[in-house]
């Protein structure tokens, strides 16, 4: 196909820029720490003006591609899909991407594999961007698998430490079960419609609603898996906590902003395949999660931690937003979240560099005054995630309270305004331990705030972390996506639209964030240590152990898989092997053996037996013999 | 000459050249061996892009006979019959590639070097000419000639205390296979009445005249469990390990990688054409042991102590899929597995060639005693690892391609094995090979290996050779594909004529029964 | 009473059977060449007897050879012996056994 607007021409190249950088620094400057840098953040910022460039040209959809593979049925092309959802989303991942691998450049600094981390933010970079312009299953699942990669070897980019070596593998193998479900959906999908790509499954989804069958739902649910694996739901969130092993503004990029929310991006892709039962169980899985790991943050004592669960629960929200019927509320609430939780987890990585590697808010304390910049920013940050107006959080979570409210989903609104009072307190007991209060740790008293590179990219995040909100995202999807309400025309009204258009889904929100920071302040304004296990107890103990999923899995694992392993290597070791293999040649030997005993040695038995053997032949041969009475 | 006997008769030659050289000039003897093979590798790239899948004689390019033995008396003919069409030219080159990658890692030999390199030419020499033969006989041939020197090779350079045993075993085992394979083939040769090996001849001739069914049910699983036996089909799989784990690494990959494959090209290039009712009866079977070695050899990778019996297993659970895909006998399942037969040829080569490296540098190959490798030999270290996800699976390897059509193409036809064959390639796979990744690159170093160097460029050039053909296969499968698609929807459609049935989807064990009565059910 | 073919043919068979029977159970290895030329002459009483019984001399024939035969072997074979009787002190089969594993 040859490329006729420019958007044809741009996407190719936003895909491939950071691709060209990873290799170039894989092969040419992998000994030059600055040059490896400067070619990744180059390459990354260059998709980035594309993108925009993209944006503001403006204009519709478009595809470009080349076969990739025609086998009979099977024909996959290598197709890139430049639309209105795709475009925000380029904007997301390499803006975000920008001024990650910005920050990166203070943090990383010294690190003796400065070039190689680099080189997989690139390959990551690429990786993500393929999912979001992918413009077929298959495409899409490649790049899915590609981005598991790079987030495996961005887990696990310390290999040398055994926990961020196991964190990485977990990550992967976990996300590999998802994927399980996606490729076997895949697949479900092509023997259904014979097609793979997105655009003509929704034509002939749109011409035939029962295309799918009877195992449409399945279909849609095994499509999801992949996304509970991707974006960490319920029952597979339990890799996320743990992939926070890798370097900081790894997990701001990648574990934060961008790649858990394929998951969600995918799901709105592929909004159109969902039946009504999928959708219901996926906003049950959604609602769980946003659940459970509200609560299993209230009792991390590790700032990245808090952060790495409230990245689950609000994952778990925008699931849910898809479940209830509003992708385009979802795909909200990742685009605000992406810029704010990227934020809080660049802010911890400023706090993590001061402090030396301190990452127990409880040896913090005290950091308001010695890193104002960083606190400043993380606290735009908490309101935003916490749903303060006008912070951007505050627009998106009321769009979704607002639809479950409208499309009639009471509980997914009742979980929604739960877990928005949860999210404001373990965000307020985190901001008061760590910032607020006195120094509790040694690392407190000689930190400054850190360099310049790594500061100003938090408040460059943090412009639309507070404006993200009125400035028609909301709008913007209304026109691609379903479920949408495009409502305000200026800045202002839209500031006091969500207000104007469902009050009470926006006072239960605010009240909510209101009773959850009141609650937090007075148990941790000035508290040197927890006070909730003493309360609390086994609960909160409960809590602080993530609900035993990790132990529970372990145990299912080695009672499943693990014990099946282990019966079929004794039964190849000792059964195939061993009676069989050693069996036929222990029998041949035995038959061996016996047949040696006629072998004496001995010339005179020899002779017998030649003798013997010529009477019978001749007893046989011989005509007549057999009659004797001839 | 003929660009096809070129390619096999370059390393016999060379084979021949080495004897007189004096055993004192080792760069001699190993310049000659390398040149043969690079020149070997260098006609097989030619022959990949000389080939076109467009202009066939019969199927068949670069096709040249000559007749070897006439004996109109007694009528028997037995001819020089080469050429190469989709199903053996990806074998063939990858056959050359691997062969100059198992000579550059030779290196290694430090005893015997003038023999050593006699039997390796001599068993590249035989897998290249088994893969080009297209009479029956020089196909049989070609294959024991290669045969003789694996086995002779792993019981004089083979490393560990157990090498008897892995030698007897795999002597055996392949012997047995082979003889199998053998008793089936001579019989196809009395049935078809034609005193003729051409392979050609007689599947024109199978085809318009197709065998009695009752014969076809006794001929084909003699020859499916022969070819089975060579390529370590489940439950006939226990030598593979073993005989790699202890054999040289030039031998370990080029036999893992190219020999092992001749038993699936038999399979699909003698048996299915020529038999297809008895491959609709039997293929179903065929299809339940590979889940065998799918599922249960990959799990009994995962239980490996020893990172060469991991990667030999999990060499055994990838043949599985090819298996599978054979058995689906659908276009995407077939084409699958011809791409799956060479991506599996290049990736392990790839990982015998760099376990074997290790062994060479640290004496073991124990998983325990590894570990934090990677900062040590950030070359072997990262090549390995990316080998390893190759072998799970990952996007941009041809092992993904391949896997990806066989599941594509086996659903259809088997659909419950194929969800199970999905778990297997994403999470058994992943979880055996990021367990070696984890234990062997990853974590702490022991003190022990600080005295360790990465590799030389004897090893990076083949290392990177191998790794870039299968990037290239990964990234543009099209370059294979449009090549055996052709070839393949011959074979697929050779078995759906002559009233055969295929295998029904619901039940694929179940007996045709009359070509009429099959429409009957679909209804 | 009338001698005929049967006469000559039992007593070859006995011959023969004397002769197999020395070479099966005999130690001694002198005795069981006697045996071995026992067996031979009765093989050459038997074919004398047909050539003469039958009018063809065809038979007789190959008793020539048979005798050239054992003559050479009797030379050769008897040497043998009598130098390995002279190395080991023994004419006893059990106790050569050099050869034997």
């Amino acid at each position: 196909m040859q490329p006729t607007h420019i958007a044809e021409y741009l996407a190719p190249i936003i895909l491939f820029l950071p691709l060209a950088a990873a290799v170039v620094i894989a092969l040419f400057v992998r000994d030059d720490d600055e040059q490896s840098a400067q070619f990744s953040i180059g390459s990354v910022g260059l998709a980035f003006v594309a993108s925009v460039t993209l944006f503001l040209l403006g204009g519709g959809r478009h595809e470009i591609g080349a076969t990739w593979l025609d086998v009979g049925g099977l024909q996959v092309s290598f197709g890139l899909l430049i639309d209105d959802l795709s475009l925000l989303m380029l904007m997301i991942v390499t803006g975000v991407g920008l001024l990650v691998q910005i920050f990166s450049k203070g943090y990383m600094k010294g690190d003796p594999g400065y070039s190689r981390y680099f080189a997989f933010l690139s390959l990551f970079t690429f990786s993500m961007l393929g999912i979001v312009l992918a413009d077929n299953l298959v495409m899409m699942f490649v790049f899915w698998e590609l981005v598991g990669l790079s987030s495996y070897l961005l887990i696990s980019f310390w290999f040398h430490k055994p926990s961020a070596a196991d964190a990485g593998k977990k990550a992967f193998l976990t996300n590999r079960v998802g994927d399980f479900g996606f490729l076997f959906g895949i697949l479900l999908v092509w023997a259904a419609t014979g097609t793979l790509n997105i655009g003509e499954l929704a034509t002939k989804l749109a011409v035939d609603p029962h295309l799918l069958g009877a195992g449409a739902t399945c279909a849609g649910l095994l499509l999801f898996c992949g996304a509970i694996g991707k974006s960490a739901q319920f029952p597979l969130h339990v890799w996320l906590p743990d992939a926070m092993e890798g370097p900081t503004p790894v997990s701001a990029l990648i574990h934060a902003a961008t790649m858990v929310a394929a998951g969600v991006y995918m799901l709105c892709r592929l909004f159109f395949l969902l039946t009504p039962d999928a959708l219901e169980v996926i906003a049950v899985i959604g609602a769980v999660t946003s659940f459970l790991a509200a609560l299993m943050a209230f009792q991390q004592n590790d700032i990245k931690r808090i952060l790495a669960y409230s990245t689950l629960s609000q994952l778990g929200y925008m699931v849910m937003a898809v479940g209830i019927g509003s992708p385009n509320a979802a795909m909200y609430h990742l685009t605000t979240h992406a810029f704010f939780k990227a934020m809080l987890f660049l802010g911890a990585g400023s706090v993590i560099h001061a402090l030396h590697h301190e990452q127990d808010i409880w040896k913090m304390g005290g950091l308001k005054s010695r890193l104002p910049g960083t606190y400043r920013t993380f606290w735009i940050g908490t309101m935003a995630l916490c749903g303060v107006w006008p912070f951007a959080g505050f627009f998106s979570k009321d769009a979704i309270l607002s639809s479950a409210l409208g499309n009639g989903a009471y509980c997914a609104f009742l979980i929604g305004t739960l877990v928005a009072a949860m999210t404001a307190f373990y965000m307020t007991r985190l901001v008061l331990v760590a910032f607020g209060g006195v120094p509790r740790g040694d690392g407190v008293f000689g930190c400054h705030e850190s360099p310049s590179v790594m500061t100003r990219p938090l408040w460059l995040l943090a412009i639309p972390s507070v404006i993200a909100g009125f400035w028609g995202i909301d709008v913007y999807l209304a026109e691609t996506l379903p479920g949408g309400h495009g409502h305000a025309s200026t800045w202002y009204e839209a500031m006091f639209a969500p207000i104007n258009h469902s009050p009470l889904a926006a006072m239960f929100g605010l009240l909510a964030v209101a009773f959850g920071h009141a609650f937090a302040r007075r148990l941790y304004a000035n508290a040197v240590s927890d006070p909730l296990p003493l309360s609390a107890g086994l609960l909160a103990k409960i809590m602080r152990d993530r609900f035993y999923f990790d132990e529970i899995y372990a145990f299912l694992i080695r009672i499943s898989q693990g014990a099946l392993s282990t019966v079929a290597d004794w039964f190849d070791r000792w059964i195939i092997a061993g009676l069989f293999v050693r069996g036929v040649s222990g029998f041949t030997d035995l038959f061996g053996r016996a047949l040696r005993m006629l072998q004496t040695g001995n010339l005179q038995t020899y002779a017998f037996w030649l003798a013997a053997g010529i009477v019978v032949i001749l007893f046989l041969t011989l005509p007549g013999a057999k009659g004797a009475g001839h | 000459m003929n660009l096809l006997s070129a390619i096999f008769l370059v390393p016999l030659l060379a084979a021949v050249l080495i004897v007189p050289i004096p055993r004192t000039i080792r760069w001699g003897i190993r310049l000659v061996a390398l040149m043969a093979t690079f020149v070997s590798m260098v006609l097989g790239l030619a022959l990949f892009v000389k080939f076109d899948a467009a202009t066939a004689v019969n199927g068949f390019k670069f096709d040249y006979m000559t007749d070897w033995v006439s004996l109109p008396g007694i009528g028997l003919t037995i001819a020089y019959h080469v050429g190469v069409d989709g199903i053996n030219l990806g074998l063939v080159v990858m056959g050359t590639i691997v062969a100059f990658a198992a000579t550059c890692l030779s290196k290694e030999i430090d005893r015997f070097e003038k023999e050593y390199y006699i039997l390796l030419l001599i068993m590249i020499g035989g897998i290249l000419g088994a893969f080009v033969s297209l009479d029956i006989f020089f196909l049989y041939f070609f294959h024991e000639l290669a045969l003789v020197p694996t086995f002779i090779m792993i019981g004089i350079w083979g490393r560990g205390p157990d090498r008897n045993h892995a030698t007897f075993k795999i002597t055996l085992y392949l012997s047995l296979g082979a003889l199998i394979a053998l008793a089936g083939l001579v019989m196809l040769y009395l049935q078809s009445g034609l005193k003729t090996f051409d392979l050609v001849a007689l599947t024109g001739h199978f085809q318009a005249h197709p065998m009695g069914e009752a014969s076809q049910r006794l001929i084909f699983p003699l020859l499916m469990f022969g070819f089975g036996i060579l390529v370590s089909l489940w439950p006939f799989h226990t030598w593979a390990p073993t005989g790699y784990a202890h054999a040289p690494t030039a031998t370990a990959m080029l036999h893992a990688g190219v020999l092992k494959k001749f038993g699936l090209y038999g399979l699909l290039r003698i048996a299915i054409p020529m038999m297809p009712a008895g491959a609709a009866e039997w293929l179903g079977v065929l299809a339940l042991l590979c889940l065998g070695n799918i599922l249960y050899c990959g799990l009994v990778a995962m239980k490996q102590r020893d990172l060469n019996f991991l990667i030999g297993n999990s060499s055994v659970a990838h043949v599985g899929f090819i298996f599978l895909g054979i058995a689906s006998l659908s276009l995407v399942g077939v084409t699958g597995a011809v791409v799956l037969m060479i991506a599996h040829g290049f990736l392990a080569a790839l990982t015998f060639g760099l376990s074997g490296w290790l062994r060479q540098q640290t004496g073991t190959t124990e998983i325990a005693k590894f570990g934090g490798l990677l900062r040590q030999l950030p070359f072997v270290g990262t090549f390995l690892m990316i080998a390893m996800m190759a072998g799970c699976g990952l996007p941009g390897f041809g092992n993904f391609v391949g896997e990806f059509m066989v599941l594509f193409g086996s659903w259809q036809a088997y659909p419950v094995i194929t969800g199970i064959a999905i778990w297997s390639a994403l999470v058994i796979g992943g979880v055996y090979m990021l367990r070696a990744i984890r234990d062997v690159l990853h974590g702490q170093m022991d003190e022990q290996w600080k005295s360790l160097r990465d590799a030389d460029v004897f090893r990076r050039v083949p290392v990177v050779i191998l790794t870039v053909s299968l990037l290239l296969m990964g990234i543009f499968p099209r370059l294979l594909t449009d090549k055996i698609k052709p070839d393949v929807a011959r074979i697929v459609a050779s078995t759906k004529t002559g009233g055969m049935a295929k295998p029904t989807p619901s039940s694929p064990t179940k007996p045709v029964v009359n070509s009429h009565e099959v429409p009957k059910a679909h209804h | 009473m009338n001698v005929g073919l049967e006469h000559f043919q039992i007593v070859s068979a006995v011959l023969f059977g004397i002769g197999l029977l020395g070479v099966l159970i005999r130690r001694n290895i002198f005795v069981i060449y006697m045996g071995l030329e026992m067996m031979l002459n009765a093989a050459n009483l038997s074919l004398v007897s047909f050539s003469r019984f039958n009018n063809d001399l065809d038979g007789q024939l190959m008793v020539f050879f048979v005798i050239t035969v054992a003559a050479a072997e009797v030379a050769v074979g008897l040497a043998l012996l009598v130098a390995l009787y002279r190395k080991r002190q023994s004419a006893h089969v059990e106790e050569l056994t050099t050869l034997k594993l």
